[in-house]
């Protein structure tokens, strides 16, 4: 049943698929990796002074804190580092701290300039037919 | 694991995935983007509730949970966890590009991830969890729009997150 489709994921990435990434690295460094690029990233984000939680109630996530943009960003490009197998040194450690802070200055300065927020504050509200 | 079996578990975790994130994180109480407004009064002039109408427009015009499932499924079918965690950081800047405010997106592709690697012990595979999140997509928005509206209607008001007219 899966025959086809295994033959194109195994094409497409070869020897990289069920979770068999070829990272170098050993699974416990990663692990490590990844909690130091979150401690990282919130940590910076706190000395930059951004507040700790969203705004309440949490509908709104324009509002940046330290909690949810950052850390997100930060595993999203370190995990893209690692997939690309580039761990630059102390087995990812570096790049990790690095990622983290470099997140959440991303987050403070130019968040608001990559994704500018809806000119309308309350779309879906005013659609009379 | 057998094929269809694991295919129906994994239908059915996936719909209490993303029913569950999405619901906490408010979809039915408020229309996140301005189609899932009108899809919304459609449903309920149909006979529809109108809190199930604005989750399944949510869902329909946005990447909520379900999107995220979907697409952390995929991630961790070719890349492992961090195809997951590289799925829920494109869910999130999909979010910002529609002008979604919303959490549910990157919250369920992190528990989406999180689901697909404790089952891997008992032999659930990702591809198992891509049917099985097409399946339960199609349970809301294929077989009856109003009655699956009305059923997601009674699990905002359970959770409290009922759109208040």
């Amino acid at each position: 049943m899966f025959d086809l489709m295994l033959n194109a994921i195994s094409f497409a990435s070869y020897g990289n698929f069920y979770g068999l990434s070829n990272i170098a690295i050993s699974s416990f460094d990663i692990i490590i990796a990844y909690i130091a690029a979150i401690i990282c990233s919130i940590v910076v984000a706190l000395i930059l002074r951004l507040p700790l939680l969203p705004s309440r109630p949490y509908r709104y996530s324009f509002d940046v804190s330290a909690l949810y943009p950052t850390p997100i960003i930060a595993i999203g490009v370190l995990s893209i580092f690692l997939v690309l197998n580039y761990t630059f040194m102390y087995n990812g450690l570096v790049l990790a701290v690095a990622v983290g802070v470099l997140s959440a200055l991303f987050v403070k300065y130019l968040f608001d300039f990559v994704f500018p927020k809806p000119l309308d504050e309350n779309t879906g509200d005013d659609s009379n037919e | 694991m057998n094929e269809v079996i694991g295919i129906i578990i994994a239908a059915i975790l996936c719909w209490l995935n993303f029913v569950i994130v999405d619901t906490y994180f408010g979809l039915p109480e408020q229309p996140g983007v301005r189609g899932a407004s009108i899809i919304g009064k459609d449903v309920e002039k149909r006979g529809g509730d109108i809190a199930g109408g604005f989750f399944q427009g949510n869902i329909l015009c946005s990447p909520d949970a379900s999107a995220g499932t979907l697409l952390a499924s995929i991630g961790y079918l070719l890349l492992g966890i961090p195809g997951g965690i590289i799925a829920a950081f494109l869910v999130f800047i999909g979010n910002r590009l529609c002008a979604d405010p919303g959490y549910a997106g990157t919250c369920g592709s992190l528990t989406a991830t999180a689901i697909i690697f404790l089952t891997s012990f008992i032999g659930l595979t990702p591809e198992m969890f891509i049917v099985g999140m097409v399946i339960a997509i199609f349970t809301i928005m294929g077989i009856s729009q109003t009655g699956a509206s009305k059923v997601l209607g009674n699990i905002a008001k359970k959770f409290n997150r009922h759109a208040r007219e």
